[in-house]
Order: C-alpha cells, then sequence, then structure tokens
C-alpha cells in the first residue's frame, strides 16, 4: 500500500518546530506538505508467540508519522504496546515476534529488513535510550569505551579522534568533568549523569531519530525535568525527531508537541499536544488524565484510577477494548470504533467522546453503511476542511466506518 | 489471570524456557506440540526411574532370577543369552542380570536415604540457621566452611574407613557431604524469602518462629529442596559407586554397580561387558534423577 | 544453580573490615588478609576434623606393620619408636606445631618426610589437574559462546545433549571406557603408567592423554552448560544488552564484548567452588591410571593407615580449596570494578 503522505501528518508541514502554533492552524490539504515524513509507521502488528503456544498481540494496527526535529509523545499504560511498537522501529524484538505492517524511516523500509542491514541503521538513523541507566549501561566497561563502541561501530577513525568526539559528546549532554568522567565506571556515576551518558551513546552517530523508552520513569523528579530539558535541547540543536515513551501525560502535556495515546496496542487519540490537552475526547484519555493526582485534590480523598483490568492481549479484540473499564460503553461499543480525524488533526476512536457533538457522534457512522465514502460527517463543530476525514485503521478496514473490517 | 505482560512476552526469547501463558489461547499445531514436549519432559525421566525402581525391587520378586551371589564356579564367565543367564555370568559364575538388579537396589536404597537425610537435616538446619540469625548462624556456617573446605571425597573415604564397609556406613559417610550442601542452600534461600513482605507481615503479626517455620519457610523452599536433592541423587549414586570402586562401599559378595565396575576393571581386556552393562544401569540412572532433577528446577524458577 | 551462595563470612567480619578500612587503602590487598584471616579458623577445624575422623579409625601403622603374628611387647616397641603411645590430644598437638613451623612430619611406613614424598608426587598430580582445566576451559567456553549464539538452534541443542549426558557420568565410567576404547581396541594409548616429563615429553604427554579426558570431559560439560545459560540468561534479561545492540553491535560483539564478561563472574564462582569435588575426582583418576600422584598417596596412606600423611594430605587439600577460593575473589576484583572501587 503506497503511502499518503500528508494522511498522518498530525501537525501542519508550515508550523515552527517547537512553538505552539494557533490550536485552529488551517489543516494542509492531501498532497501539498513539502517533503515526506522522516518516519511514517503504517498498520503495525507485533504478535508474540508464547512458548506454550499462546499467543501476545501487542501492537494491533499503529500508524503514524513523524516529522524531522519534532517530539511525538506515545503514551499508554503498560502492556499498551508502546515500548514494543518503538523496539520495532530500531529490529530489536525478540525472534519471538511476528512484525507485520510497514515502517519507513527516511524513506527505507525497515519491516522485513535484513539484521545486516538493520545493524548499520542502529545508532545512524534511529537510537534509543531505555528506562533504567543503571541496568542499561555495561557495569564491567568503562563510560568512555562504550560510547566510543559506538563511535567506532559506524566510523572509520582512531581511537584519539573517537576518544575526542566521545568526550565531545559528554559536553553535549552536559556532563560535569567529561574528560575525567571518561575514565569512570557506570557504578561511579549518579542516576541522571547515566541517562546522559546513555544519551551521549545515543547520539555518537548523529541518528536522525532518537526513541527515549520511559527515559525518566526510573529517576526523580529534578533530574527528570533535566533530562527532558536536555532532550529538547537536543532536539532543537541537532534537528532530530524524538519520540518519547511514557505513561506519563503530563510529561507529554509538558514537552512533546503531537500524542499518540495507545491502548491495546492501538492507537485510540491522537493529535498535536495543545489540540489534545484542550480538548480530551477519548474516555481512556480522561481516565488517564484523571489518574494524575493533584495538588488541588481534597486531603485524604482517595486517588483517582481507572478500575477494572488491563485488556487481554491473547485475544484479538471484537469490540472496543477499553469498553470494560469505560463509563460511557453502550451497546454500539460491541464494534470497534475506527480511528477517524474528526476534528481537524485531532483523530480518536470512540463512539462516545467527551465534548460537544458527543450526542451526535454515533449518528452519521451509523448511517454511514458499509462504503463508509461520507466518513464521519461530524457535527456542527467540524471545519468543512475535514469533512473527508481519513482512517488510520488497517486497510482492510479503511473507510469502513462500520467497524465490520475486522479479519 | 487475564492479563499477558508483554514485557515479559518480549523477555520469552528462548522457546525453552518459561511456562505457557495460563490465558494465552492455545494455537493448534505446532504449539500443540510444544506442550507435549513440555509433558514428556517430566515424564520421560519419571517413567525411566519407576521403571528402574521397579525393576529393581519388584523384578527378582515377580521373575525367577538367579541369586546374585555364591554362583556356581562351573558356570563363570558364561556369554550373554546364556541359558537362564540372559547378560551371562561374571568370573564366580553369579548372573549379571542378577547383581546388576541387586546392586541398583542397594544403590537407589543409599541414594534415597542420603538424601532424605540431607533435605531433612541440612535442610532443617539451614532453614533454623536462616530464621535464626546470630550465634547459632555464626557458629553453623563455620561448621559448614569447614566441611566445605574439606574435599568430601577424602572425608567419605576416611568415615567409610573408620567405619568399615556396610551399607549403613556407607549411608552415614555420605550424608557428611550432602548435608552441609543442602543446609546452605535452604539457608540461603530462607534468608532471600525473608526480604519478602509477607514474612515480615507473619513475624510482626506475631506468629510464633516455629509456625514461620513449618507454614511459611517450609512450603516455599520445599520445590527448591526437592530439586536439589534429585540432582543430588546422581550424584550420591556415583559417589556410592566410587567409594565400592575404591572397595569402600558395599562389602563384596554383595553387588552394587561400583563394585561391578571395579571387578569388572580386572578383566577388561578379556570380558568388557563385565564393565558395560554395570556402567549402562549407572549412566541411565543418573541421567534421569538429573533430568527430573532440572526440568522441576526449571519449571519452578519460571512460574 | 545453587552457586550464588553467599558468603556469610563477610557478615561476621564485617568489624575487621571496618577496622581495615582506615588501613589499607588498596581493596586488593583488604581482600587477601580478609581471605586469609579467615582462612585460620577453616583450616584449624579441618585439622580437628581429619585429626579425629583418622584416629578413630581401627588398627594403627604399627599393627599393620608388624602383622597379626606379632607380639604386644613388639607393638608397642614400634608403637613407641612412631610416637603412637601418646595420647591422642598430645599427638594432635605435636602434628599442628609442626605444621606451623613448616615440618609436616614423617611417614609411619616409610619413614620418609612427608615433604619429600608430596614434592616427588605433586608434579603428576599438579600436571593432570592442570591439562584438565585447561582442556575443559579451552573447549566450554567456545562451545558455549556458540551455543548461545543461537539458543535452540542445532549447534546448540547438540552441544547441550552431549553436555547433560557427559555431566551424568561417572568419572570412573568415563575412565575406563576410553581404556577399553583407547588402550584395548585401538591400542593407541597406553592404559596405565605414567612417564616424568623430565624423561620424555612425547611419552608422558601420550601417558596424559587418557587420565586428562576422563578427568576433563565431565568438567567441561558441567561449564559449558553453565555458561551457555549464564549467556543466555544475559543476552535476554540485560539491558546493556540491549544498548549493545541499538548502537548497532553485532551479535558476536554483544556476545564477547558484553555478555561473556559478565557472565564470567558466574564461571569463575563456579569454578571455585568445584575444586574439592575436582580433588576428590583426580584420586579417583589417578588410581584407575595407576599414576604416582597425591591420590595414589592418600590411598595407600589411608589403607597402610599412615595418618600423618593423610592428615598433611588433607591439610594440603584445604589450603588449595582456600587458596584457590582466594584467587576467584581477586579475579572478582580485577574482573568487577564495582569491586574494585570498593562501592559494593
Amino acid at each position: 500500500m503506497s503511502a499518503d503522505p500528508a494522511l498522518t501528518d498530525v501537525r501542519p508541514a508550515d508550523a515552527p518546530a517547537g512553538g505552539t502554533g494557533p490550536a485552529d492552524a488551517p489543516t494542509a490539504s492531501p498532497g501539498t506538505a513539502p517533503g515526506a515524513p522522516l518516519l511514517s509507521v503504517r498498520d503495525l502488528r507485533v504478535m508474540f508467540t508464547r512458548p506454550g503456544g499462546g499467543r501476545v498481540f501487542a501492537v494491533n494496527g499503529l500508524s503514524y508519522e513523524l516529522r524531522a526535529g519534532r517530539m511525538l509523545a506515545i503514551i499508554g499504560e503498560s502492556g499498551s504496546g508502546k515500548s514494543v511498537s518503538s523496539r520495532a522501529i530500531m529490529g530489536l524484538l525478540p525472534p519471538s515476534a511476528t512484525v507485520t505492517g510497514s515502517i519507513r524511516l527516511d524513506g527505507t523500509e525497515i519491516v522485513g529488513m535484513p539484521e545486516r542491514r538493520l545493524r548499520q541503521l542502529r545508532g545512524t538513523q534511529v537510537a534509543m535510550i531505555f528506562q533504567d541507566p543503571t541496568r542499561s549501561l555495561n557495569p564491567t566497561m568503562r563510560i568512555g569505551l562504550q560510547i566510543t563502541e559506538a563511535i567506532h561501530l559506524h566510523n572509520k577513525i582512531d581511537k584519539k579522534a573517537a576518544r575526542a568526539r566521545a568526550i565531545e559528546l559528554l559536553k553535549l549532554v552536559r556532563l560535569p568533568a567529561a574528560e575525567r568522567r571518561f575514565h569512570d565506571y557506570p557504578h561511579q556515576l549518579s542516576g541522571g549523569m547515566r541517562q546522559r551518558v546513555m544519551i551521549a551513546i545515543a547520539l555518537a552517530c548523529n541518528p536522525k531519530l532518537l526513541i527515549a523508552d520511559e527515559a525518566t520513569t526510573a529517576l526523580d523528579v529534578t533530574t527528570q525535568a533535566q533530562i527532558m530539558e536536555l532532550l529538547v535541547d537536543l532536539r532543537e540543536q541537532l534537528g532530530m525527531a524524538v519520540i518519547m515513551i511514557s505513561h506519563d501525560l503530563g510529561l507529554a502535556a509538558s514537552y512533546a508537541q503531537d500524542v499518540v495515546v495507545m491502548y491495546a496496542g492501538k492507537a485510540v487519540e491522537q493529535a498535536p499536544a495543545e489540540k489534545l490537552f484542550a480538548r480530551v475526547r477519548m474516555p481512556y484519555t480522561r481516565a488517564l488524565l484523571g489518574a494524575i493526582p493533584r495538588l488541588d485534590a481534597t486531603p485524604h480523598s482517595l486517588l483517582p484510577v481507572i478500575g477494572g483490568q488491563p485488556p487481554n492481549l491473547s485475544v484479538m479484540p471484537t469490540s472496543c477494548p477499553f469498553r470494560p473499564r469505560c463509563p460511557v460503553a453502550s451497546d454500539q461499543c460491541a464494534e470497534i470504533p475506527p480511528l477517524l480525524e474528526h476534528e481537524p488533526e485531532h483523530r480518536w476512536a470512540c463512539w462516545h467522546p467527551d465534548g460537544p457533538g458527543a450526542a451526535d457522534q454515533a449518528a452519521p457512522v451509523a448511517a454511514a453503511g458499509a462504503g463508509g465514502a461520507a466518513g464521519p460527517a461530524v457535527a456542527s463543530a467540524q471545519p468543512p476542511a475535514a469533512a473527508g476525514a481519513k482512517t488510520l485503521t488497517t486497510p482492510g478496514r479503511a473507510g469502513s466506518a462500520t467497524g465490520q473490517g475486522e479479519r | 489471570m487475564a492479563v499477558v505482560d508483554v514485557d515479559s512476552a518480549i523477555a520469552q526469547g528462548d522457546p525453552e524456557k518459561g511456562p505457557p501463558a495460563p490465558g494465552a489461547a492455545a494455537a493448534p499445531g505446532p504449539a500443540r506440540r510444544r506442550v507435549w514436549a513440555r509433558r514428556l519432559q517430566l515424564g520421560v525421566p519419571i517413567g525411566l526411574i519407576v521403571l528402574i525402581v521397579l525393576a529393581c525391587f519388584l523384578g527378582p520378586v515377580i521373575f525367577d532370577v538367579p541369586r546374585p551371589t555364591n554362583g556356581d564356579i562351573l558356570e563363570s564367565g558364561l556369554p550373554m543369552f546364556s541359558d537362564g543367564h540372559l547378560l551371562g555370568t561374571d568370573q564366580n559364575g553369579n548372573d549379571i542380570l542378577s547383581r546388576l538388579l541387586y546392586g541398583g537396589r542397594a544403590s537407589l536404597f543409599i541414594a534415597v536415604m542420603v538424601n532424605l537425610i540431607g533435605v531433612v537435616v541440612g535442610g532443617g538446619l539451614g532453614a533454623l540457621s536462616g530464621q535464626l540469625g546470630g550465634a547459632f548462624d555464626t557458629v553453623l556456617m563455620r561448621i559448614l566452611d569447614v566441611f566445605i573446605a574439606f574435599p568430601s571425597l577424602v572425608l567419605t573415604l576416611a568415615v567409610a574407613q573408620s567405619l568399615g564397609a556396610s551399607v549403613r556406613n556407607t549411608i552415614f559417610a555420605l550424608s557428611f557431604f550432602s548435608i552441609p550442601a543442602v543446609a546452605r542452600i535452604s539457608r540461603s534461600a530462607v534468608l532471600r524469602l525473608r526480604e519478602l513482605p509477607f514474612m515480615a507481615a507473619a513475624e510482626l503479626s506475631g506468629t510464633p518462629r516455629w509456625r514461620v517455620l513449618l507454614r511459611h519457610i517450609a512450603p516455599n523452599i520445599g520445590p527448591q529442596l526437592l530439586s536439589f536433592a534429585m540432582l543430588n541423587m546422581g550424584v550420591v549414586i556415583i559417589i556410592e559407586g566410587a567409594l565400592s570402586f575404591l572397595g569402600l562401599g558395599i562389602p563384596p559378595p554383595d553387588p552394587s554397580w561400583g563394585n561391578m565396575i571395579f571387578d569388572g576393571q580386572q578383566s577388561l581386556t578379556a570380558t568388557p561387558w563385565l564393565v558395560v552393562w554395570p556402567s549402562i544401569a549407572l549412566m541411565v540412572t543418573v541421567i534421569s534423577f538429573n533430568l527430573l532433577g532440572e526440568n522441576l528446577r526449571s519449571l519452578w524458577s519460571s512460574r | 544453580m545453587t552457586l550464588a551462595s553467599t558468603p556469610p563470612r563477610a557478615a561476621a567480619l564485617t568489624w575487621l573490615s571496618g577496622a581495615w578500612a582506615g588501613v589499607s587503602s588498596s581493596p586488593i590487598l583488604r581482600i587477601i588478609i580478609k581471605r586469609l584471616l579467615m582462612a585460620i579458623p577453616i583450616m584449624l577445624g579441618v585439622s580437628i576434623l581429619t585429626f579425629w575422623v583418622l584416629a578413630s579409625i581401627p588398627g594403627n601403622a604399627a599393627q599393620l606393620q608388624l602383622g597379626i603374628n606379632a607380639t604386644p611387647e613388639q607393638i608397642a616397641t614400634l608403637e613407641k619408636q612412631l610416637g603412637l603411645d601418646q595420647p591422642a590430644i598430645q599427638r594432635y598437638l605435636d602434628w599442628l606445631g609442626g605444621l606451623l613451623t613448616g615440618d609436616l612430619g614423617r611417614s609411619s611406613v616409610s619413614s620418609q618426610p612427608v615433604t619429600s614424598l608430596i614434592a616427588d608426587r605433586l608434579p603428576v598430580s599438579a600436571e593432570l589437574v592442570g591439562l584438565a582445566f585447561v582442556l575443559s576451559l579451552a573447549v566450554s567456553i567456545p562451545v558455549a559462546l556458540v551455543s548461545a549464539r543461537r539458543p535452540g538452534g542445532i549447534i546448540d541443542r547438540i552441544a547441550m545433549v552431549i553436555a547433560a549426558t557427559g555431566q551424568s557420568i561417572a568419572n570412573y565410567v568415563l575412565a575406563l571406557l576410553l581404556v577399553l576404547i583407547f588402550a584395548v581396541k585401538a591400542g593407541v594409548l597406553p592404559a596405565i603408567g605414567f612417564t616424568p616429563i623430565s624423561e620424555d615429553l612425547g611419552e608422558n604427554l601420550k601417558g596424559m592423554v587418557l587420565p586428562t579426558l576422563a578427568l576433563a570431559f565431565p568438567l567441561m560439560c558441567f561449564y559449558t552448560r553453565f555458561l551457555r545459560s549464564d549467556l543466555v540468561d544475559q543476552l535476554q534479561r540485560e539491558d546493556y544488552v540491549d544498548t549493545a545492540r541499538a548502537k548497532g553491535a553485532g551479535p558476536w560483539r554483544v556476545l564477547l564484548r558484553h555478555a561473556f564478561r559478565n557472565s564470567s563472574f558466574g564461571l569463575i564462582t563456579l569454578v571455585g567452588l568445584n575444586v574439592s569435588v575436582l580433588i576428590g575426582v583426580t584420586v579417583i583418576t589417578e588410581q584407575i591410571f595407576a599414576m604416582p600422584g597425591l591420590g595414589q598417596l592418600l590411598l595407600q596412606g589411608i589403607n597402610t593407615r599412615d595418618f600423618v600423611v593423610v592428615q598433611d594430605l588433607v591439610i594440603l587439600f584445604a589450603a588449595i580449596t582456600v587458596v584457590v577460593n582466594l584467587i576467584v575473589d581477586l579475579l572478582y576484583v580485577i574482573l568487577d570494578p564495582r569491586i574494585r572501587y570498593g562501592s559494593r
């Protein structure tokens, strides 16, 4: 399936990177966006085969795009498929995983790429930092060597030049006393310093895309903010794209420009950050927001939690996966809601979204019929530009607003 | 349990490890084969062990097997498939099959007893030591250090020598090195267990120590000790054989696999099968126990 | 594996290490001193246990040498001559005093100094153990690496089946099997005997092949299985492996540069824990191949009630165990920077 370049472009291409454009910026019409996105994920599916023969459907048709120089936050609970989908970009999944769909990085298809070529890509095109910097650095190697290893793997340069580059990198990530720290072992550094070293390793070969997998979760709040600021600065300085994976919507609101909320291996809501947080539509996203403890809450009141069990990933969902936990679920939710661009740049997959037009939401879809050609002509609030809403679901389901496309 | 943790699914790269996900949908075809392979992992060694035990303990009762000792010297050195002697006879005219079965009785009995003593005494001491801590723990660990620094075979040889060769003394001698090993394992298991919140909860709620030991510790370290005991069965059988082999185990003319190998060694050139048969019996038994022990362990550790 | 047993000695001697922290800044020196101090009660315990067990063996060298026809007077005279008439405590203290001053005493049978008996036999055992040890590591490390490269692959499966079988073979059975095949049937190698290196290196090595194989094979199976499973564990569970792969490192680089270095700690621990078993197995192997090593000396000593020799040998074996474990600890320090810089 050929990529429609503007299909999933969640932000207009001419918006200033990192800036806060007006929330009602005019949508770029399909095909006119200058330049292809850096990363284009389409209908990504990842299935694990368990030793006993069971299967785990970790990612079930995820699509998004990311332009160079932007930061995308992928938000979800553990088990939502956020980590797995990003590991797929690195080709870092175990042999028990089956990956289908398409991941195009700078025009190169990654799904199905032989290991040898993937290896050349890792570090140079896309790099990754992990959750726990204590465990993600090799405890028996000096940090300098761990950085120069990354440099030597992709560049034919001598030791001295590699060392100079490594120290330059350590300075770039603002590690104090970089020359001296070059000879330190990981255990001699603090958690925040270790994560800086991890970032230095990731940046060693100027990747175009940096994936930060819960990179600040294991750190204390102050260090967390420092590391996030560093990532934001580096993104601007080096013009690379960043995917931050987190369970923390607050973090996404503070630092990311684009947000994808995942649930049960699918995107359930997707929009530029300011749009999303201006009006959260999907009940799950709302529940996630509600689950953040607030300082202005009544003292001694119970912490809000999302009730119910996380979804069972060992069976393919046939209804809306959030249905059992959803406060507004109805009979209609027995059908999987497609992810549609109901408002400009704002997509969600829900039959009963919050906010204006909620009551009408189901109606056009139900009326659309099997063809679904009209798409969800969302009620009054919708500007005409978004009338021909596009789906982000699988090719089989594309355009079928009835949700019958499940194979 | 309905939730399948994706993170742990990622970690499951090795198809040999980990149990089937309880909530996972059973897929047909190769997956079902894998489930069967998993069952066979326990079934095959257990089956083999049951077979060996039955053959050794019931075989001579049910079937008419010649006596293992006092064979007719005129019938010495008969080849395989001789009349009345399926595996032939040794230099003294004793039936080899019969000696194999009776020798197996001795080996299995000794191995079971040694491990039983090891698990009960060693496991108990270790658990107590880990639970009580303090001076008791320190003193016991120092004593175990001595036993562990002591070359185990030398100790066993000396004990066997000083007490004389008999089944009972062999069990006693071999217990000297199964007890310290089990005690160490059970102690470290208890120490690890004590880190867990439920243990603190039990202690804080005033449960008596002996009750904590019986109700909480014993069921938790039991599986670990059992799989160690299975692995140790093989070790004990081998060392018991070595003792007999060096003439310090089961005294001739009573058979044991070890002294059969030793006797056969003297005429290895002329009649190699005298060594080969008991060696095979020894090997199959040890492999069965090792397989069972290891598969039990991987089953429990992945649970 | 039950190998990761925590050394309880550390806790008991915390106060000592605390005292030392101020005195010695070198962690290596600290560990050596700490370990040697811990060895004192262990060696003392071993000496008491040895003496007690041997003293309870019925009969002594005098009775055995003179035979059943000797008169009580004859026996008494020889006992007096050998010092066996003294009370057990006195004999123990004499022996211990001798040990501390470097005097291992004399054999009750040949009246040769035990020092020279050991010096004669030691090279034989050392060569056997050394060759077996080197061979087992030289085989097990590459095999484990290749197996861990593709867990569940064909090489892994074959190697693991062989290793599981090899680990279950009794050492003496394997020895006889090797003799049967190579000495009896093929006739290419000598079944028994030992030629000193000084006489003929070629003959020496030829005679060493079968004992070394018999000793090394179960060992290498054990090491291979352990190292392979530890490597696979590292590869699957450790995040630093992901980091290395995310850099673009290939599978061999990840295995050799990253996983193996971290797995080597486990292997070293295993080797250390295995010493006392290895000593026992060496005794049997020497007996089967009629090699004039320490094992043979020990068995002879037990059979002739030559207790001074046996006591000295047991102390020597225990000392070797302690020293090997000291070396293991030092290797830890050298390989693991976390210990070297005293943060753990």
